[in-house]
């Protein structure tokens, strides 16, 4: 048995408080999902009720059904799967590039890292609203295929995809691309036959990480979709002007590949969250 | 290497590079540029700005919610990161429980947020059965919904500072522990003089990162009490930007941000490399 322990307090009282803290941390997450999930379900009139009630008292699937039929929602939907996606490829291809310039030379890693903390510290409104402005000027301000935002989307990720297929390539042997190089193959044939799939878990991880952060992302959103709009703004709307019932549906929805990740791949998220926390 | 791989790095850089000066770094250039502008070079933004009162207090709401948020993730992410490393190690469902409100959408996460703590909402609910008054928890201009951003703000990423003190509290040998216990230090003493001082490069990491962030404050008080309920910078300008129309003093005030947190974020940064790497203090 490890003495680690002792770090910690044991005994009785001491496994007590273990069992509090984990039925605490457990419920803390479960019960307010439990109420999104139970104002979905039930109509809008027991949603606004006072005192509000803990559990159902008659259940209607209408607005679940609503997020698929009702076409602002439905829009809404493919929309931010088509700006997640192209979010997702660009960044995890240009973040691929990126991160091995910073892996094979001393100047790509400082060039790399300058980009990555200089985008940090710009906040949202300082880029999204003279942004808005050009993009009006060209065009790709609130379109209805929102490609817009996907490229600021792309945009925002790429540092994040970068700092996680960095330290990918940087493990790749220098000696595998110099065998290569000996037979008379190009840089770019190299990087494309060799590189590339040793680095697939690691691209896959940077695919998801930026699709997700594309998910999410809410600011930009609201900024330049003013009526096309993507699911965080319009849940916005929806939750500000107290449309319970639809609010919750969407948000449950929202919630769907966050989950899948959380159960599926626990271990490349931990690596995710510590990245996000970059972005 | 040799000609062809350097000139595929410079390439490597360069693209995604122009990608990214094109769409963060073009765009607030111009900002600042269009911030100093007024049918002309001018310094009227920022006269009008300095002139609001609304303008001073999203400043000072700007630093204090940061800052109280800060501390709170920092305290209930260590205790988190404590318990999370402990042994016996509490079950997968709990650490999936524990991260989650980091990895739901901050939307969905808002959304909650306003419902719970809205004036028919379940906190108050609560509150009424077991016997206490209703409380303004989003009260405009009210020192409460100040809490309560910061509350709800700290309940978002306080997984975040979780994970980077669990990863800084698995790198402590655990020979360090036994020597303690060798010793006869007792849990408190331990924790004080061991991995306190262990975690103290972690803490540090942790308080840069997320108080960089901090600053950028906007969706939580938007959704949760409107751009001036309790206002900050960004929903400041975002106000500026929608139903005042003031583009440039909107763009002003983003530029007096951009700045805030650069100056921060230096300052963060210089201590990091200070304190970060270095042995902790005694």
């Amino acid at each position: 048995m490890s003495r680690r322990e002792v770090s910690m307090p044991h005994g009785a009282g001491a496994a007590f408080i273990r069992r509090v803290a984990a039925l605490a941390i457990v419920l803390g997450a479960a019960l307010p999902i439990y109420l999104l999930l139970k104002q979905a379900v039930t109509p809008e009139i027991e949603s606004f009720a006072w005192p509000p009630l803990w559990l159902p008292r008659r259940v209607t699937a209408a607005h679940l059904e609503s997020v698929f039929t009702v076409v602002e929602f439905r829009a809404a939907i493919i929309r931010s799967i088509a700006v997640a996606l192209v979010c997702g490829v660009s960044a995890t291809v240009m973040g691929a590039m990126m991160g091995y310039a910073m892996a094979r030379s001393r100047w790509g890693r400082r060039a790399g890292m300058t980009a990555v903390t200089a985008t940090r510290l710009l906040p949202m409104t300082a880029v999204a609203l003279p942004l808005a402005l050009a993009f009006i000027l060209i065009g790709l301000y609130d379109r209805p295929s929102a490609i817009g935002l996907a490229l600021v989307h792309s945009a925002l990720a790429l540092p994040m995809t970068a700092l996680v297929l960095f330290p990918a390539f940087l493990a790749i042997p220098l000696e595998l691309e110099e065998a290569a190089f000996l037979d008379g193959a190009s840089p770019l044939r190299i990087f494309m036959t060799i590189d590339l799939p040793l680095a697939r878990a690691p691209l896959a991880a940077a695919f998801i990480l930026s699709f997700i952060l594309s998910w999410d992302e809410f600011g930009f959103a609201l900024l330049l979709q003013v009526t096309n709009r993507t699911l965080p703004p319009l849940l916005y709307y929806y939750t500000v002007f107290g449309d319970v019932g639809a609010a919750s549906a969407l948000a449950l929805l929202m919630m769907i590949p966050a989950i899948c990740v959380l159960v599926a791949l626990r271990t490349v998220l931990r690596g995710a969250l510590m990245a996000g926390s970059l972005r | 290497m040799d000609r062809a791989s350097r000139n595929l790095r410079i390439l490597f850089v360069a693209v995604p590079g122009a990608f990214m000066a094109a769409l963060m770094l073009a765009p607030a250039f111009e900002g600042l540029v269009l911030s100093f502008d007024r049918c002309g070079p001018s310094l009227g933004n920022y006269d009008v700005l300095f002139a609001d009162p609304m303008f001073w207090r999203a400043l000072a709401n700007n630093l204090i919610i940061p800052a109280g948020s800060l501390a709170l993730e920092l305290a209930a992410g260590l205790l988190l990161a404590l318990y999370l490393t402990a042994r016996p190690k509490p079950s997968a469902v709990v650490e999936i429980a524990a991260v989650l409100p980091f990895a739901i959408p901050e939307i969905v996460l808002l959304t909650l947020a306003r419902y719970l703590f809205m004036p028919r909402g379940y906190v108050n609910a609560a509150l009424v059965e077991a016997g206490f008054h209703p409380l303004g928890w989003l009260l405009p201009n009210h020192a409460l919904a100040l809490l309560t951003v910061i509350i709800v703000d700290a309940w978002h990423v306080t997984p975040v500072v979780m994970l980077i003190l669990m990863g800084g509290l698995q790198s402590i040998a655990p020979e360090i522990y036994e020597a303690a216990a060798l010793d006869g230090a007792g849990t408190f003493a331990t924790f004080r003089h061991i991995t306190l001082p262990l975690l103290f490069p972690s803490i540090v990491a942790a308080v840069v990162l997320r108080g960089v962030d901090a600053l950028r404050i906007f969706s939580t008080t938007l959704v949760l009490t409107g751009a001036e309920g309790v206002p900050v910078l960004s929903t400041y300008a975002y106000q500026q930007w929608t139903d005042a129309q003031q583009q440039r003093v909107a763009m002003a005030a983003s530029v007096i941000l951009a700045l805030a947190i650069t100056i921060i974020g230096l300052a963060a940064a210089g201590a990091m490399r200070r304190f970060g790497t270095a042995e902790a203090p005694r």
